[in-house]
């Protein structure tokens, strides 16, 4: 099944070489009053991983469970490889793993009890488990806790006991929330390298988190979502080229000031702000010439004598998109 | 297929957890202690083996709601069933299979407390005449039906309550009373009273896990 127009056109770069394995349409959710997601559309190509990055209650969580068919009355349409969720759950769960935020078991459960009893929910047999158990648990450096019991392992280790029954029975589509929340950081570059492995063997996988820096490493797109709705869908590259035609200029302050508010008034700057003392973002309009503009400003500093340590042009890191979107997100709320 | 291992998963977290220990040895402790602590000392006037039935039927019915009302509200919050229903299974199997285990560990301690009964008033020198086998048969077919409807209480309540503290006392207030259906025939001399009993009884559990079901359905997770 492919993205089909509508979706295709709100949706930048799905890939063009194959077909998407996950498309959301206009999906809404409300809690009582509260609009937790707003016409959400969004493809997922096989193959391919999509960050999902936003705010403490933004509704990466929500989307994620209307997805996998725990959330079942919202609004919109859901399929996975063209099974319609929740109207085919059954035939969508037997193709996806899914790794909650906060991974739960009952607390007499053991490692080995947990992957055991999950994998055979899944559909694999005794036999298959007897092969696949051990290569996970390797795979996860969990090999040493097999006969403990969850509820005396470690947050991190937990979670990959968490990572471990979501890989099981090898799903098509991998849905990890917030994965990398309790891990260290060899145990999170460990499940980047798994999750980027996984990948080129033609899972999909939609993952969440706060981390910026690991989605870049990992995600090919990524989407921003802010106060329940999409702000914006695509590669690094192309959220930064959308940024970049609203450019800033950064400005270090030798010395505190409040003059360099008066930025504000040059031509073509759209808003001047203080992100954080002594460091003043000038940002610029729509199609602004940026040289043009750091002239003026040059002129500007020398004309009111204030001292700076440097001016320079900036590109917007993964961490400026994300504010941006989010303020935007926000703003329009 | 996914019912008998979701039955046989929970039956194995009630023996890993030590639940089987403590009913298994518990009702019947619980049977001896009521059998010498009653009457002011006149204990040897009533068979140990009705003792048992009559504990069993109370305590039983009462643990076994409590266990499946808070074991099911527990696991619900701390979103224990998140793993579960990702998974192709259908969501009443869930609910059906930790019921059913329930019920099999209370119904097998049940058993225990009556034959460690019937085996005490044997080894004391009462007499077993064939009518007292009658009456554990009866008493029983009443203790296994009360706990069938303790049992389904237990589970209809823990899906429609929010929390544990509200789960027990529903099942303190309302669950342990539903649980005495069953003894209505005996208290009205019905002919037939065990057949009866476990007809009323079965109408009874199906509609709560049924009502039970429904609403696990509807359940966001």
């Amino acid at each position: 099944m492919g993205a089909d127009g509508e979706v295709a056109g709100l949706i930048s770069s799905v890939p063009a070489d194959g077909d998407a394995l996950v498309v959301l349409r206009g999906v809404s959710k409300t809690y009582r009053q509260f609009r937790a997601l707003d016409n959400v559309s969004l493809a997922i190509g096989a193959g391919e991983i999509f960050g999902y990055i936003g705010p403490n209650g933004a509704g990466k969580t929500t989307t994620m469970k209307i997805l996998i068919g725990l959330i079942t009355d919202f609004q919109g349409e859901v399929e996975i490889d063209g099974c319609r969720v929740p109207q085919q759950t059954q035939e969508a769960h037997r193709l996806l793993g899914y790794m909650p935020q906060n991974v739960a078991f009952q607390e007499w459960r053991t490692v080995d009890q947990a992957l055991l009893t999950f994998g055979r929910l899944s559909g694999l047999t005794a036999k298959q488990l007897e092969r696949r158990i051990p290569t996970l648990l390797d795979l996860l450096s969990l090999s040493d806790v097999r006969h403990k019991k969850i509820s005396q392992l470690s947050g991190g280790m937990a979670q990959k006991v968490g990572l471990a029954q979501a890989l099981l029975h090898e799903p098509k589509l991998l849905v990890l929330d917030e994965p990398l929340g309790e891990l260290d950081p060899l145990s999170r570059y460990q499940l980047k390298e798994i999750v980027l492995a996984l990948a080129k063997n033609g899972t999909t996988i939609l993952f969440s988190s706060h981390i910026l820096s690991d989605v870049q490493d990992v995600a090919d797109r990524i989407g921003v979502l802010s106060g329940g709705r999409l702000m914006q869908v695509g590669t690094i590259d192309e959220l930064k080229t959308q940024l970049s035609t609203q450019q800033s200029v950064e400005v270090l302050l030798s010395f505190a000031t409040a003059e360099w508010q008066q930025f504000g008034t040059l031509k073509s700057v759209q808003y001047v702000e203080e992100p954080e003392p002594g460091r003043v973002l000038v940002h610029l309009g729509d199609n602004a010439d940026a040289y043009l503009v750091i002239d003026d400003l040059i002129q500007m500093i020398a004309k009111l004598g204030i001292r700076v340590r440097g001016v320079t042009l900036s590109s917007p890191s993964l961490d400026e998109i994300y504010f941006r979107y989010v303020q935007r997100g926000e703003g329009s709320a | 297929m996914n019912l008998a291992l979701l039955y046989v998963d929970e039956l194995r977290g009630f023996y890993r957890s030590k639940v089987m220990l403590f009913l298994w040895g518990g009702l019947p402790l619980i049977a001896f202690l009521f059998h010498f602590v009653q009457g002011n000392g006149t204990s040897q006037d009533i068979l140990f083996s009705v003792v048992s039935a009559l504990v069993v039927s109370s305590v039983g019915g009462t643990l076994a709601a409590v266990m499946l009302a808070v074991s099911t509200i527990n696991e619900r919050n701390r979103h224990v069933y998140e793993l579960f229903l990702v998974r192709p299974l259908k969501r009443r199997d869930l609910l059906i299979g930790k019921c059913l285990a329930i019920y099999t560990c209370v119904a097998v301690a049940s058993l225990i407390a009556v034959f460690v009964g019937v085996a005490a008033d044997y080894v004391a020198g009462s007499t077993l005449p064939a009518a007292l086998f009658t009456d554990v048969g009866q008493s029983l077919a009443v203790s296994l039906s009360m706990l069938a409807v303790a049992c389904s209480a237990g589970v209809l309540i823990g899906v429609a309550s929010p929390s544990i503290l509200v789960g027990a006392i529903l099942v303190i207030y309302g669950g342990n009373q539903i649980s005495v259906i069953p003894v209505v025939p005996t208290l009205l001399n019905l002919p037939q009273v065990a057949l009866v009993t476990v007809g009323l009884a079965a109408v009874v559990t199906v509609t709560f896990i049924w009502v039970a079901i429904a609403l696990f359905k509807r359940k966001q997770f």
